[in-house]
């Protein structure tokens, strides 16, 4: 592990467990109903700041918080145009079955790749460390995945070119 | 439907609205000029502190008593910038010892501008902010990040 990755996840590690203290809040505007209270945003003194961490100007979290529930938003490193195609493809593969994943948000926020949300059920539910853990491991695996993907797309197209160039010889 | 994206509650007389959280957090707002006068005179000071060499003391200097409230974004900016002028002239070996000679107080301040300057990566240097991150949060712990966060008075 690289000397900034691991103050960057330690960081998000300590602000997403201090950040996850929900609990069971009702709509105050709606009898009756209950909803992530971060993600319709009606009442204002319900909402905490939101955070941001940084490792590079590519690599981001935003951690917003609010009484019941918590979206994590990921950055995630595109250096080239291979990566930015990797990653959206890898991150739409996921969105796309966000019901196996629970807390997967179906559509990141705007200048993020992949976002979570998780409310109050979801802490009732699973453990929190757990849930910490989680965003974690998949932060440090998402690199390394892009990584081994772009490395296998490169051979493959290295073998392509060649088997195709080799009929002119 | 469209009647019912209308935000009635906000149309009201007595609505509770942004301003007002902030008015219970902050209370009265002082004078545009007194604020920015402060700021300037701090950078300054945390400035000829740092040609001295004196970085302990220039972090303390910049810690005090930052400009709270929605009206002083000009003043928030060039103070996250004398803070990060500080910060950055802490070495990474002398961080734990810097941030165990902060009260309290100070120590939430710092973490507010630690995450301010986070937020800015193009314009401070991130790696060395999350190694004071780390260093700051085993000193104060996670209730230090818990009142960054639930805090109305943003830096």
């Amino acid at each position: 592990m690289s000397n900034t990755l691991r103050p960057y996840l330690n960081a998000v590690r300590q602000t997403l467990t201090a950040a996850m203290c929900l609990e069971n809040f009702s709509s105050q505007v709606a009898e009756r109903h209950n909803k992530p209270e971060v993600e319709v945003g009606t009442s204002k003194e319900v909402l905490l700041n939101p955070v941001v961490i940084s490792r590079n100007d590519k690599e981001r979290v935003l951690i917003e918080t609010s009484v019941n529930s918590l979206r994590v938003s990921i950055a995630i490193k595109q250096a080239d145009e291979i990566e930015r195609i990797l990653a959206h493809k890898f991150t739409r593969f996921l969105t796309q079955r966000a019901e196996s994943f629970v807390i997967l948000r179906r559509k990141p926020i705007e200048g993020y790749d992949i976002s979570f949300l998780i409310t109050n059920a979801h802490t009732e539910q699973m453990y929190k460390h757990k849930l910490v853990d989680f965003i974690i491991q998949f932060m440090e695996e998402v690199d390394k995945e892009i990584s081994e993907m772009k490395l296998s797309l490169n051979a493959r197209a290295r073998i392509v070119s060649e088997s195709y160039l080799s009929q002119f010889n | 439907m469209a009647f019912r994206k209308i935000d009635i509650d906000a149309l009201e007389e007595d609505a509770f609205g942004e301003d007002e959280i902030e008015f219970q957090e902050i209370g009265e707002l002082r004078p545009l000029s007194d604020v920015e006068a402060e700021v300037n005179s701090r950078a300054q000071e945390v400035r000829s502190l740092l040609q001295r060499g004196n970085t302990s003391g220039a972090l303390t200097t910049a810690l005090q008593n930052p400009p709270y409230g929605a009206p002083y974004h000009a003043a928030k900016a060039r103070n996250t910038q004398t803070v990060m002028e500080a910060v950055i002239s802490v070495k990474v070996v002398d961080m734990a010892q810097v941030a165990k000679g902060l009260s309290p107080e100070e120590q939430d301040v710092l973490m507010k501008y630690l995450y301010a300057g986070m937020a800015a990566p193009e314009q401070y240097n991130s790696g060395h902010l999350l190694s004071f991150h780390e260093k700051l949060t085993e000193v104060a712990g996670q209730g230090c990040i818990v009142r960054v966060i639930t805090d109305r008075r943003t830096v």
